[in-house]
């Protein structure tokens, strides 16, 4: 978390004293700065078309005193580009500095994530459904063969007819009153596994599925937060 | 005498190893914290343990203590639904581990219908394995 207030403080009492005191008198005194604290939340994430204007409130919850409110909703942020292409990263110190900008003693505070990321929705895109047949088609094959291949590397038809064997006392080669339930339980289990028709109506608990896009999806942002903001990385030339 | 005791250790102790990798690959799996978050009976997870470690044992008991029962085929159809949905648990569970429905979703733009996606591995598997039982197991 990246607190504003500190850092302000240096530069406006640079030159009445230590800042340590300034601050320590400021917190417990006057309280005539506290009127002008601004407290701004960026969002994790926006969505917007291309080409928008993005204001202050698109890109945080804002909290500030009544008569600066209705401005720094509208105080424009980032004018999105065409070769912006579709990730903006807006960090919370470009916020901070066009902030300062209209309002020089704002005391500013952050709360929460220091960026935003901004995705560009281009034409919303349509998965082309041929695409998502072969995909399907892909799965569908994969998960039928390679149960086959389950089946055969762990002998499992030995083991069940040897269970047939055992329970019935009968000798069966194919035991298919086992082994078409055993087949059908194989779907059954899956769907348990990963429902979420069933489950939501219990609980508002997520499916295992779900919480796998959620941490892909955070893994995607994580990256995107570091390599698509200019500011995050430096590196410092010597010449 | 010796010898079978040393062959008794050994037994221990492969037994050992055995029973702590299986205890480890269905911890790794979830299969046990996901059924009691379906059946809201965390509380009973206890009791859930000692039905895996009976289960392991009971299985070890029959395929080496040679006796037959005669059921009645019949019998063998609840018994072999609850395998297929175990063993369904786990291939959704290394489906979910390996993390590639999330990534494909993404891919290929269909984020909004993984479920579909994930229904294409369990009719396949369910197909593979009915064709299995059915076909290839009888050629």
């Amino acid at each position: 978390m990246f607190r504003m207030t500190d850092s302000y403080w240096i530069e406006k009492n640079n030159q009445n004293g230590p800042y340590y005191e300034q601050k320590q008198t400021d917190r417990s005194g006057s309280g005539k700065t506290m009127e002008k604290t601004i407290y701004i939340r960026m969002r994790n994430k926006l969505q917007c078309p291309e080409l928008q204007k993005l204001l202050l409130k698109d890109l945080a919850q804002i909290i500030a005193p009544e008569p600066y409110l209705n401005t720094l909703q509208n105080l424009p942020i980032y004018q999105i580009r065409k070769e912006d292409k579709n990730f903006i990263i807006i960090d919370v110190i470009k916020v901070i500095d066009q902030v300062l900008k209209v309002f020089p003693q704002a005391d500013v505070q952050t709360i929460g994530p220091a960026q935003t990321i901004v995705e560009v929705i281009y034409k919303k895109k349509k998965a082309s459904p041929l695409l998502f047949i072969s995909v399907w088609l892909l799965l569908f094959i994969g998960a039928a063969f390679t149960i086959m291949n389950f089946h055969e590397d762990v002998s499992m038809g030995k083991v069940h007819r040897e269970l047939y064997r055992i329970i019935t006392g009968k000798e069966d080669q194919n035991p298919l009153i086992f082994q078409i339930p055993y087949s059908l339980g194989l779907g059954v289990g899956m769907i348990l596994f990963f429902n979420h028709v069933f489950q939501k109506r219990i609980n508002e608990e997520p499916s295992p599925l779900e919480v796998e896009m959620f941490n892909y999806q955070q893994d995607l942002d994580q990256y995107m937060i570091v390599h698509e903001n200019k500011e995050s990385m430096k590196e410092l030339k010597d010449d | 005498m010796i010898k079978e005791a040393i062959a008794a250790f050994v037994g221990l102790a492969g037994g050992l190893s055995v029973g702590g990798g299986f205890v480890a690959f269905l911890s790794v799996l979830g299969i046990v914290p996901r059924l009691t978050q379906l059946t809201k009976t965390v509380n009973k997870i206890s009791y859930y343990e000692w039905a895996i470690v009976l289960g392991a044992l009971f299985g070890c008991l029959i395929s080496l203590w040679k006796v037959t029962y005669s059921f009645f085929p019949a019998f063998l159809i609840p018994i072999g639904l609850m395998y297929g949905i175990f063993i369904g648990m786990l291939a959704a569970a290394l489906t979910e581990v390996t993390n590639v429905l999330p990534i494909l979703a993404k891919r290929i733009g269909v984020d909004d219908q993984i479920v579909w996606l994930l229904m294409a591995i369990v009719i396949g598997k369910v197909a593979g394995s009915l064709f299995h039982w059915m076909y290839f197991a009888r050629l």
